[in-house]
């Protein structure tokens, strides 16, 4: 395996147009991947010493632009009442575990696309964009066109994933997520992102390979509950080692609840 | 088969010239080329803390860290934790309370806590959890070591 560590963008799009090439953000997964034998890139592109992937920017608008290479550490530490970057800030604090949070980064999360990982689920819920970068230029990707599968993405060879843009959501909107796991940093079971304001936007974690969504969605609770049961019918979680498709089913309607009264008491 | 890089690291402020394949971990550079035995393998993929070390003073799992990643960003292991003393304050502390067992997930916990109380001085019991969330123990001591902290943080001015 060979490694490079460019300075520039235009340098790791370079180094990255070989066959087996992958980029290396903050490791968290990847390696552990390479350690346990199941990726073996001929060659990583390490983008920590690219400056113009780094930084958080806020918009005239309330929104945030992102650097790709921004740690789960650095995002946990956003303090903002816009629903998007809290509801963003409140899953960052529950990736993982504080060591891998430190390290871990946004972009390296949204490209790995992990079914149970937390950022796709907010970045769903919060209609986010994912700004993807190659010699060709800059192209954006609405979050809920980009997640597609199980570690499957828009992502095409070549390309890196070099920010998000994060609306700040509707005026007056409040944001909650809420993580169901077997201990505290675990992947999730089942997980969901909400954003209230005269309706809901709720995504959903845990129940598919990718995350789903209901919008506009009501507030009372027989709405949210019906929603909900809806959702079970339809949905196909599968069974894994932290729980069984049947279960995630029935946690479901009372999470995505839990979550939108959760955001509604908020301040 | 993996490249070889030569590398200079920082580790416990002494620098070092290593050659390692690209593909190594630091963990593995530490135990093996440098003799720091003290930062153990348990999982080699990120979930069980033992081989936690710090990178400029934040936390990280060595066995996640490309060694040719670290770069110039100075390594802290257990060894370097008591720097001329006989133990740490977070050491000295574990001791106090009858925190080790078997011994194999201390080092971790110390880089964990020692992380925590150069941020927070005074941490609570639920801080102190979450601190130690990304640390098992398999001889499952974690009472004592949450007392431990908890006197420590108690203890300091």
């Amino acid at each position: 395996m060979e490694f490079v560590a460019p300075t520039t963008l235009e340098d790791a799009y370079r180094a990255l147009a070989t066959e087996e090439a992958l980029c290396l953000a903050g490791g968290q997964s990847l390696v552990a991947m390479m350690n346990l034998g199941l990726a073996s890139p001929a060659r990583l592109v390490s983008l920590r010493r690219i400056e113009a992937l780094r930084g958080i920017a806020r918009q005239a608008d309330g929104s945030l632009h992102i650097g790709a290479m921004t740690t789960h550490a650095e995002l946990a530490e956003l303090e903002s009442s816009a629903a998007g970057p809290s509801l963003l800030a409140q899953a960052a604090r529950v990736v993982a575990y504080p060591a891998v949070r430190a390290q871990g980064t946004l972009g390296g999360a949204v490209a790995h696309a992990d079914p149970a990982a937390d950022y796709p689920v907010v970045l769903t819920a919060a209609a986010a964009t994912i700004e993807i970068g190659s010699p060709r230029g800059t192209r954006r990707v609405a979050a809920r066109e980009f997640f597609r599968g199980i570690f499957e993405t828009a992502l095409e060879k070549g390309e890196i994933v070099t920010g998000i843009h994060l609306p700040a959501g509707p005026p007056d909107a409040r944001a909650a997520y809420e993580k169901l796991s077997l201990v505290a940093g675990d992947f999730a079971i089942v997980s969901v992102a909400a954003i209230v304001g005269r309706t809901a936007e709720i995504a959903i974690g845990g129940c598919g390979p990718k995350p789903l969504l209901l919008s506009e969605v009501g507030l009372s609770d027989e709405a949210l509950l019906a929603a909900g049961k809806r959702l079970a019918v339809v949905c196909d979680p599968s069974d894994d080692q932290r729980a069984s498709g049947s279960y995630r089913r029935k946690v479901l309607p009372g999470l995505i609840r839990r979550a939108v009264q959760a955001a509604m008491v908020r301040s | 088969m993996s490249r070889k890089l030569t590398l200079e690291i920082t580790v416990n402020g002494e620098a070092h010239d290593v050659l390692a394949p690209a593909s190594a971990t630091l963990l593995e550079v530490l135990r093996t080329q440098l003799g720091l035995t003290g930062t153990k393998c348990g999982c080699n993929h990120g979930v069980c803390g033992a081989c936690t070390v710090l990178l400029d003073g934040k936390l990280a799992r060595s066995c996640l860290t490309l060694v040719a990643n670290v770069g110039e960003r100075a390594v802290t292991t257990i060894e370097g934790i008591a720097g001329e003393q006989d133990f740490s304050p977070v050491q000295r502390a574990l001791i106090e309370s009858g925190a080790v067992q078997c011994g194999f997930c201390t080092p971790g916990f110390v880089i964990a806590l020692s992380a925590l109380f150069a941020k927070e001085p005074h941490p609570g019991r639920e801080a102190i959890r979450r601190a130690l969330s990304g640390n098992l123990c398999r001889c499952s001591g974690y009472v004592k070591i949450v007392e431990a902290a908890e006197r420590l943080a108690e203890r300091r001015p």
